[in-house]
C-alpha cells in the first residue's frame, strides 16, 4: 500500500471509531437509565468495535507517515481518545466490574476526537527535527498514558461528587464524611441493600456507589501520577538532548508541573483529615483543568517551544 | 502535613503566575513591548518579580518553605523508619480480637506447624520473628517496608534534586556561539555571543576547548518549507589543540567533549564580502548576517537576512548596509507579485546595499547587523550579485566573492547533570512502593490438638484494606493446606 492508501485507511477507520464510539456511548447512557443487560452487552460490543478500527486508525497513520503516530496534535489527540477507551474497557470494566460508566469515558473520547478531525486535523508527514528523536517514544507515550488515565480519574471523580451530594441528601451523613482512609472503603453498606459496597452484583441505584466510585478515581489517578511523573523526567532529559537545558520553564514545562504539583496536592489531600473526599475530589478536578490547559491551551494559544501542534 | 500541603497548592498558583506573564530569557521581546505600551504594569510587574518568577524572592520562599516543611516531617519519619528496619515484627495478643482472624487445624505438631508456616510466609516476602516468653510458640510477620521506605525516599529526592540544580548551575556556564562555515572557535569568555550566562560559583576557568565547523547543511521540506533537518559537521579538538573526534551536531544529537556540550540551536548566512580602498584590502571575511522577527504570516524563510559592513578607521567613517537573498528568485518574485518565496537553498545570492558616510557612533552600543544612520548621510545605493564587484565612490569598492552559511551553538556545561539525574530516578524508584505496595501484619500462633495443631492466625492491613480480605483468605488456605478439617473463619 502507498501513503495516500494508509491515509485513506487512517481516516476511515477513524470515523468509524467516531461513530461506534458515538453509538456506543449512546446505548451506555442507555444502560445506565433503563437497566436493560441486552443494551450494554450490544454498547460494550460496539465500543470494543470502534477501539479496534481506533487501533486500525492509529497504525494505518503510523505507516502513511513512516514513524510513530503521534507527532502533531491531530494524532495525539486521537491516540489520547483511544487510550480512555482503552482504559475504560480495562480499568473499569474488566477490574471492577463496574459497566455504566462507559457513556462518559466514550463521550469524553467522542469529544476529544470530533475537535482532533474538525479543528486540529493535518495530513500525514515527517516530524519536525526538534521531535526527530527517540525520546518521542517514551516521553509522548508516557505523556499520553499518564493524560489518559487522569482523564479518566477525573471523569470517576466527578460522578463520585455527584453520587456523594445525593448520597448525602438521600440519607443522613455517614459518620466518617466519604471516604476513610488513603483507599479503603469503610465497613459501609448501601441504604437497603445487603450486599456491602464494591460488590459487583447489579443494585438499583443508577451509578456505584460514592464510596467505589471514590476509591476507582483514587486507584485511576495514583496510577497515572507515576506514569506522569515519568513523563515530566523523561521531557527533561529530552529536553536537555535538544535544547541543551533540562528545564527552562518553557509554558509546557510549566504547565505540566503545574498539573504535578496539583495531583501531588490530592494524593496528599487523601492522606490529610479535613481534606478527604469531596475537598480533595475538587482537588482533582483542579488538576484535570491544568491538564487540560496543558494540552490544548499551551499548545494552541500560547508560544514556546512545545508549539508543535502543527495547525494551520 | 496540612502545611505542606497548603503550600504545594500555592507553589502551583505561583507557577500559574510565570505561566501568563511573559519571563525574561523566555520571552524578551513580549516584556519590551509591555515595557513601551504599558510603562506603568511593567513597572508594578518588575516590582513584584513578575517578570521572572522562578527566580523571584517570594516563589523561592515558598519552595524554600515546602522545603523546611518536608524536611520538619521527613525527619522523624525517616528515624522512625530506621527504627522499624531494625526491630522485629512485634508479637500480639488476642489474636481473636483482630479484624481478620481465622483458626485451623494441621497434621503436624505445633513446633513443624510454625517452622512451615514461617516459610509460607517467607515465600510471600513476610519477614519473620518466632515470638518468645510465654504462651502458645507463635511467629510474628510483617510486610510492606517498601512503602514505608519508599515515601521518605521520593520525597528526601527533592533536596538532593535542589542540591543537583544549584551547583551544576552555579558551578557552570550556558553561552552561544555563532561560527561561520571554516572557521575555528575556543571555548572562551570573550568568543561567547551575546549573552553569555556564568554560575554564581563559576572559577572563571573556560575550558579552551576548540570546535572547527567544517560545513552547515539545512534540508527543508520542498515546497511546504517544513524544516527537517539541521547539522553542523565539525571537529573537536582539546584545548591544546590536539584533533579529538568529528561529530555531526544536530537537533537531538548533541557533542561532547570535556564536559562541554555542543547543541545545534541556530544557523543564519555569512557572506563573505571584501572591501577595497584604492585596490587595496581593508575588510576582508564572512559577515555574520541575523533576521528581524518576521510580521505576523510570513516565516522567516521568506525575509532578506540584514548584514553590517562598519569601517571606524577611514575618515569620514564608513558603513554598508546589506540586505541579502539568498536565494534571488524570492526577491524578484517579491517584486514581480509582492509574495516572496520561501528561501530553502542558496540560488544565485543577491545582495542591496547602502553605503552611509558620517559618524557611526561607536561609543555607543552597537547592533552587529544593523548600522546606526542617526549620525551618517546615504552615499550610494545599489545590487550586487555573487562574484560581482560594485564602486562605492572615494575610491571604494565592495565585492561579494562567496556566500557561507553560520552555525548557532548553544555551549553549555552543568556538572549537576548526574545529580539531577540521580533524583529523578530515586524519586521514581521511591514513588512507586509508596504508591502501590501495602503494609501488612500476619501473626500465627501453634497449640497442640491431639496429634496435629491448632493454628490461629490473626493479620492486619495498614492499607488497602479490602484486597487483604482475599490475601488473608489465601494465606490461610495455604498455612492449612494438609489439614483435616475445613477452615474455620470468623
Amino acid at each position: 500500500m502507498n501513503v495516500g492508501q494508509w491515509s485513506r485507511l487512517s481516516t476511515d477507520a477513524f470515523n468509524v471509531a467516531l461513530f461506534a464510539y458515538v453509538a456506543g456511548m449512546l446505548g451506555y447512557f442507555h444502560f445506565l437509565a433503563f437497566g436493560r443487560r441486552p443494551v450494554w452487552r450490544a454498547a460494550s460490543l460496539v465500543a470494543i468495535l470502534g477501539f479496534l478500527a481506533h487501533v486500525m486508525s492509529v497504525v494505518a497513520r503510523g505507516f502513511a507517515a513512516g514513524r510513530v503516530p503521534w507527532g502533531n496534535m491531530y494524532e495525539y489527540s486521537s491516540l489520547l481518545a483511544l487510550l480512555v477507551v482503552a482504559g475504560y474497557l480495562i480499568v473499569v470494566e474488566r477490574i471492577y466490574k463496574v459497566r455504566n460508566l462507559g457513556g462518559f469515558a466514550l463521550a469524553f473520547s467522542v469529544l476529544t476526537m470530533a475537535v482532533a478531525v474538525e479543528f486540529l486535523y493535518v495530513g500525514p508527514g515527517p516530524l519536525v527535527p526538534a521531535l526527530n528523536s527517540y525520546w518521542i517514544k517514551i516521553h509522548v507515550v508516557a505523556a499520553i498514558s499518564g493524560s489518559s488515565l487522569f482523564a479518566l480519574g477525573s471523569i470517576i471523580t466527578m460522578l463520585y461528587l455527584l453520587k456523594d451530594r445525593r448520597e448525602q441528601r438521600a440519607s443522613p451523613p455517614p459518620i466518617m464524611g466519604g471516604s476513610v482512609d488513603l483507599d479503603a472503603a469503610p465497613p459501609h453498606f448501601e441504604a437497603g441493600a445487603d450486599e456491602p459496597v464494591g460488590s459487583t452484583a447489579p443494585r438499583r441505584g443508577l451509578l456505584p456507589s460514592a464510596a467505589v466510585l471514590d476509591r476507582m478515581a483514587y486507584r485511576t489517578i495514583a496510577f497515572a501520577f507515576p506514569i506522569w511523573t515519568f513523563a515530566v523526567i523523561a521531557g527533561a532529559i529530552w529536553a536537555e538532548n535538544a535544547w541543551g537545558r533540562y528545564w527552562g520553564w518553557d509554558p509546557k514545562e510549566t504547565w505540566s508541573f503545574i498539573t504535578w504539583v496539583i495531583y501531588a496536592g490530592y494524593l496528599h489531600a487523601r492522606a490529610t483529615s479535613g481534606w478527604r473526599g469531596r475537598k480533595a475530589a475538587v482537588i482533582a478536578l483542579v488538576g484535570f483543568v491544568s491538564l487540560l490547559v496543558t494540552y490544548y491551551v499551551v499548545n494552541l494559544w500560547i508560544a514556546g517551544l512545545h508549539s508543535y501542534a502543527g495547525v494551520p | 502535613m496540612r502545611t505542606a500541603l497548603v503550600l504545594l497548592l500555592l507553589l502551583a498558583a505561583a507557577a500559574v503566575a510565570g505561566s501568563l506573564v511573559p519571563q525574561a530569557g523566555v520571552s524578551d521581546a513580549r516584556i519590551a513591548s509591555i515595557f513601551r505600551d504599558h510603562p506603568l504594569r511593567a513597572s508594578v510587574y518588575t516590582r513584584l518579580g513578575l517578570f521572572d518568577v522562578y527566580g523571584s524572592w517570594w516563589f523561592t520562599l515558598v519552595y524554600t518553605l515546602l522545603l523546611v516543611s518536608l524536611g520538619a516531617c521527613l525527619v522523624p519519619r525517616t528515624r522512625a523508619l530506621v527504627r522499624n528496619l531494625r526491630t522485629k515484627p512485634q508479637p500480639a495478643r488476642e489474636l481473636d480480637a483482630m479484624r481478620h482472624y481465622a483458626e485451623t487445624t494441621v497434621d503436624a505438631g505445633p513446633d513443624r506447624a510454625l517452622s512451615q508456616a514461617r516459610r509460607v510466609l517467607r515465600r510471600r516476602l513476610f519477614r519473620v520473628s518466632t515470638g518468645n516468653g510465654a504462651g502458645p510458640p507463635s511467629l510474628a510477620a510483617d510486610k510492606g517496608l517498601a512503602r514505608e521506605a519508599g515515601s521518605p525516599l521520593f520525597h528526601w529526592s527533592f533536596f538532593l534534586l535542589l542540591v543537583g540544580i544549584v551547583w551544576g548551575k552555579g558551578t557552570g556556564f550556558t553561552g552561544q556561539a555563532a561560527i561561520v562555515e571554516g572557521q575555528t572557535w575556543t571555548e572562551a569568555h570573550a568568543n561567547y555571543d551575546g549573552q553569555l550566562r556564568e554560575g554564581r560559583f563559576f572559577d572563571e576557568h573556560h575550558t579552551g576547548v576548540q570546535i572547527h565547523v567544517d560545513s552547515f547543511t539545512a534540508s527543508y521540506l520542498i515546497p511546504s518549507g517544513v524544516p527537517k533537518d539541521f547539522v553542523t559537521h565539525a571537529e573537536l579538538y582539546d584545548p591544546n589543540g590536539t584533533y579529538v573526534k568529528t561529530v555531526d551536531i544536530r537537533v537531538n544529537h548533541p557533542a561532547e567533549i570535556d564536559g562541554v556540550k555542543f547543541y545545534q540551536f541556530g544557523y543564519g548566512w555569512a557572506p563573505v564580502i571584501d572591501v577595497r580602498e584604492n585596490g587595496q584590502l581593508i575588510a576582508s571575511g564572512p559577515v555574520v548576517c541575523q533576521q528581524g522577527p518576521p510580521p505576523s504570516g510570513v516565516s522567516p524563510l521568506q525575509l532578506p537576512w540584514d548584514c553590517a559592513v562598519k569601517l571606524p578607521t577611514l575618515r569620514p567613517q564608513v558603513g554598508i548596509q546589506f540586505e541579502l537573498w539568498p536565494d534571488s528568485r524570492a526577491l524578484y518574485g517579491l517584486l514581480l507579485t509582492g509574495k516572496a518565496m520561501p528561501m530553502i537553498r542558496e540560488f544565485a545570492p543577491v545582495m542591496t546595499y547602502r553605503a552611509y558616510v558620517g559618524d557611526l557612533r561607536m561609543d555607543e552600543i552597537q547592533a552587529i547587523s544593523k548600522i546606526d544612520t542617526t549620525a551618517m548621510k546615504e552615499s550610494k545605493t545599489g545590487v550586487l550579485g555573487a562574484g560581482e564587484t560594485a564602486d562605492l565612490g572615494r575610491g571604494l569598492s565592495v565585492s561579494f566573492p562567496d556566500l557561507k552559511q553560520y552555525t548557532v551553538l548553544e555551549v553549555k556545561r552543568d556538572r549537576g547533570l548526574w545529580i539531577v539525574l540521580l533524583a529523578a530516578i530515586l524519586l521514581l524508584v521511591g514513588l512507586l512502593p509508596a504508591l502501590y505496595t501495602s503494609r501488612r501484619k500476619v501473626w500465627v500462633t501453634a497449640e497442640p490438638d491431639g496429634t496435629g495443631s491448632v493454628l490461629r492466625v490473626g493479620g492486619f492491613a495498614l492499607q488497602r484494606r479490602s484486597q487483604f480480605e482475599e490475601e488473608f483468605a489465601k494465606l490461610v488456605d495455604e498455612l492449612s493446606r494438609g489439614s483435616r478439617e475445613k477452615v474455620r473463619t470468623s
